[in-house]
């Protein structure tokens, strides 16, 4: 196989074939940039998990009374909570904030607010901060260990306050995918017809390959190679694309959030990252789609 | 292990049944129905082509000629019988080896079938790309054939450039670059006048003499009473005459 002979024939096909080939570029990159904003919000879903996992913690409450009496946990209901809450499995460990230790950090947190006006030591209470061994089960274990135990007043999982954003990150993902997909089907199309109005306006060369005794591989390589170009010419322009909407357009939009480490910011590791997925996914798309349609529709 | 009596004879006997009479195209007992049409497009026709002939298959419209011609090239398979070239059974040949059956057969149309964005040059040196031949080697013969058919001088041309001789010599060109085992040519001279035509016989005559086995499809009564060559007439799918000095046929 001579592979500037190949190289003619599909520089040729493209040239002949110049508004298709656009239309069948633009959708193929459209279809391949949202499946790449859909991986960089998974990327970041994960990385956001990774984020919270060392920090959130579940809260257990004690009583107003209890939060009172007991500054250091020593006594027996508070110790014996304690003791509980050490002994669960998915525990990783358990530490002790008292009142006055709370309203220290409130004040500092909210440093120069009206809010630190309203605070008095005895409104916050103490509580006992669980770090989990294990995200998952860990909470509503330590909810049924402390349910109807005296001393305590409520648990509070921080991770229900994470998950609204979790709730809003995976959003954004399947909204990338299912628009992808829509896309991927338009893609798919386009490059369906392109391949069968490229053999059909190739085929009188056709016809004399297969007369002198080339190979069906040969007669229908270009067309094959046709639509890995464009695919793969796609998948450039989708990957340019999120870099374009990672610099003008999401690190401006997640400036507030990422400063206070709310969101992890799109990295440009993570498109870098990316972009070779979505090299592989359309040049394999188009391949498939082009052999497929070869099979089908045109005569070897 | 011995072979079992009778067979090794038999392998001789074929052994020199080929090298003897080296058939090289062969069909038996040949039926062709489509679907469409209830009378048979060819009838148990057997015919026997050896190395070498030049042969005229002649008929009208409709008599199986270019049914025949499909068969040998494999773009039909025939629905009962068998077919021969060489030593491959074509109607049996598996897909991927159509390409080494085909690279064994030249062919011509009436319509010459020319690329017209390529050049003369171009036209006979694309069947050999194609077949993924050398480029040494297609700079080497190239030249040689258009020599042959005498257009050293217009290798640069477009085909639009040629007269209808001309394109058929290319198109011959292309077909004998490769150099076939059998000319296959379908009513190479319908689309030209009678002078250009007796050019036409005298290049496939000359191609003949290097060796090649020629098939020729015709209508032109003038072409075939002129060369008294072997006539294979085809009427209804029948083979109705099979002479080894024919002329086309008389009282038409």
């Amino acid at each position: 196989m001579r592979s500037d002979l190949v190289a003619r024939e599909v520089l040729t096909g493209l040239r002949r074939n110049v508004t298709m080939t656009i239309a069948m570029v633009l959708t193929t990159s459209i279809s391949l940039g949202l499946v790449g904003a859909g991986l960089l919000a998974v990327r970041t879903i994960d990385r956001t998990a990774e984020l919270y996992s060392d920090r959130v913690e579940v809260q257990v409450a004690l009583t107003a009374n209890l939060s009172a009496i007991d500054v250091d946990c020593g006594q027996a209901i508070c110790a014996g909570l304690r003791a509980t809450l050490a002994g669960l499995p998915l525990v990783e460990s358990v530490r002790f904030v008292s009142q006055q230790q709370a309203y220290v950090r409130f004040k500092e947190l909210f440093a120069g607010q009206a809010l630190t006006e309203l605070a008095e030591p005895d409104t916050l209470p103490a509580t006992l901060r669980v770090r989990l061994a294990d995200q998952e089960a860990g909470a509503p274990a330590v909810r049924a260990a402390m349910a109807g135990r005296v001393g305590v007043r409520t648990v509070i999982d921080q991770r229900d306050v994470v998950a609204k954003l979790f709730d809003f990150l995976a959003g954004v993902r399947n909204v990338m995918f299912a628009l992808a997909l829509v896309q991927a089907v338009a893609a798919l199309l386009l490059i369906s017809n392109t391949v069968q109005v490229s053999a059909y306006t190739r085929r009188t060369e056709v016809g004399v390959m297969r007369l002198v005794g080339a190979t069906r591989w040969y007669t229908q390589l270009p067309f094959l190679i046709e639509a890995v170009v464009t695919g793969v010419v796609g998948a450039v322009i989708a990957a340019v694309g999120l870099l374009a909407g990672k610099f003008l357009f999401v690190d401006r939009l997640l400036a507030e959030n990422v400063s206070a480490s709310v969101v992890p910011p799109i990295q440009l590791v993570d498109i870098v990252w990316v972009a070779p997925i979505l090299v592989m996914i359309g040049a394999g798309i188009a391949a498939v789609t082009g052999y497929v349609t070869l099979r089908l529709y045109v005569r070897g | 292990m011995a072979p079992p009596a009778g067979h090794g004879e038999l392998t001789r006997q074929d052994h020199r049944w080929a090298v003897l009479s080296a058939v090289v195209i062969r069909l038996d007992r040949v039926t062709k129905l489509y679907q469409a049409s209830t009378r048979p497009a060819l009838d148990r026709v057997s015919i026997s082509v050896e190395t070498g002939e030049f042969v005229f298959l002649i008929g009208p419209s409709g008599s199986g000629k270019s049914t025949l011609l499909r068969l040998l090239l494999r773009e039909d398979v025939p629905t009962r019988g068998t077919v021969h070239v060489a030593d491959l059974n074509v109607a049996r040949l598996p897909p991927r080896r159509v390409p080494r059956l085909r690279q064994r057969i030249g062919c011509v149309f009436q319509d010459f079938r020319l690329l017209p964005n390529k050049t003369v040059v171009g036209n006979v040196a694309f069947a050999l790309e194609v077949i993924g031949k050398r480029p040494a080697m297609i700079k080497k013969v190239v030249p040689e054939v258009l020599e042959l058919v005498g257009l050293a001088g217009k290798a640069e041309r477009m085909p639009h450039e040629l007269s209808g001789g001309e394109q058929q010599r290319v198109a011959i060109a292309r077909a004998f670059v490769n150099r076939p085992l059998v000319l296959l040519a379908d009513e190479p001279t319908g689309n030209l006048d009678p002078d250009t035509s007796q050019d036409i016989m005298a290049l496939l005559e000359r191609i003949h003499r290097t060796g090649t086995t020629v098939m020729m499809a015709t209508h032109d009564n003038s072409v075939v009473d002129s060369m008294r060559r072997r006539v294979i007439e085809l009427d209804l799918g029948r083979v109705v005459r099979d002479e080894s000095r024919g002329v086309y046929g008389v009282g038409r």
